[in-house]
């Protein structure tokens, strides 16, 4: 089962994800993507690195090419998150890699290898600013993502304010 | 009490004027921090969060208290965390401030409605 949680900052979709894999206590895996740049990140990483111990998940910390890593089968997965993971794809070299069919091609390569994978993503396209160009590149980057990955996915939850709103098939129990 | 949430002139103060039969004397722009134990209904409350950011006071522990003096407050605010995270830290702390203060918000809340192009949707509590 593929599941894809989106949302703004902070209303809650890392909470939602963990409680949705709480019953799952073998072969749990948390997929971190996020490159430790700065004190804020180190901080962040420090904090979650310990609730998820507690909660019992493995962490991975791959910052691209999630392909390579190998699991065992049927295992549970939670990617946190494809925001990071796109921007690392993206901006890795001095020129611009348009990112979305590597992802896509390296997320089924993923899930192949679990019982559930739950992406959590990002909205990033709510504030009406115009960026640079690369900036908006991103943003449609991630927009043409949540679009293809939604359109393979089981479900689709929005967090807003920490309640889950289903977009797209149904909470599994 | 009640939270209206939703995007920047999205129709929200618009709806509860109308749904609760709110006058505009009954509605406090939160860009004053004061009075907010009395107010009926108080509108633009991700901007007191950000004067609660700027004078250094915790915007959690603030509304915690604000429900416990005036639980049955409709509070309206918008929803600023959907797009690109800011470069500046302190909009971004902000950012995340309005994130963590609406969750706390919408756990307590007996009703949490999103609007939408000036349209209702109930998320949580019994629909309108």
């Amino acid at each position: 089962m593929m599941i894809l949680i989106t949302g703004g900052s902070k209303c809650g979709k890392s909470s939602l994800a963990e409680r949705l894999l709480q019953n799952i206590s073998e072969n749990k895996y948390y997929l971190a993507t996020m490159q430790p740049f700065g004190t804020e990140a180190l901080e962040a990483i420090r904090r979650h690195r310990k609730i998820r111990r507690e909660k019992q998940f493995v962490t991975i910390e791959q910052y691209t090419d999630i392909d390579k890593i190998q699991l065992p089968a049927h295992s549970a997965v939670l990617l946190e998150c494809l925001g990071n993971l796109c921007a690392n794809e993206m901006f890795r070299n001095d020129s611009i890699i348009f990112p979305v069919e590597k992802i896509m091609k390296n997320l089924k390569s993923l899930y192949s290898m679990t019982d559930i994978l739950i992406i959590v993503t990002n909205e990033v396209g709510l504030d009406g600013i115009s960026y640079s160009a690369e900036t908006m590149q991103y943003i449609s980057a991630m927009a043409e993502l949540h679009q293809k990955i939604a359109r393979i996915s089981d479900t689709v939850i929005e967090c807003v304010c920490g309640i889950p709103v289903v977009i797209k098939g149904e909470i599994p129990c | 009490m009640i939270l209206i949430i939703g995007g920047t002139c999205a129709g929200k103060t618009e709806f509860a004027k109308k749904y609760f039969q709110l006058s505009d004397a009954e509605i406090l722009d939160a860009s004053e921090i004061r009075n907010v134990q009395n107010a009926k209904c108080i509108r633009n409350y991700h901007l007191l969060i950000k004067k609660l950011c700027q004078e250094q006071l915790d915007p959690l522990a603030f509304t915690e208290q604000l429900m416990q003096e005036n639980p049955y407050c409709i509070i309206i605010m918008n929803e600023v965390g959907g797009g690109i995270v800011p470069l500046e830290k302190s909009e971004r702390l902000w950012r995340e401030a309005c994130g963590k203060t609406s969750c706390l918000l919408a756990e307590h809340a007996e009703k949490v409605i999103r609007i939408i192009c000036g349209i209702p949707t109930v998320i949580k509590g019994e629909c309108l």
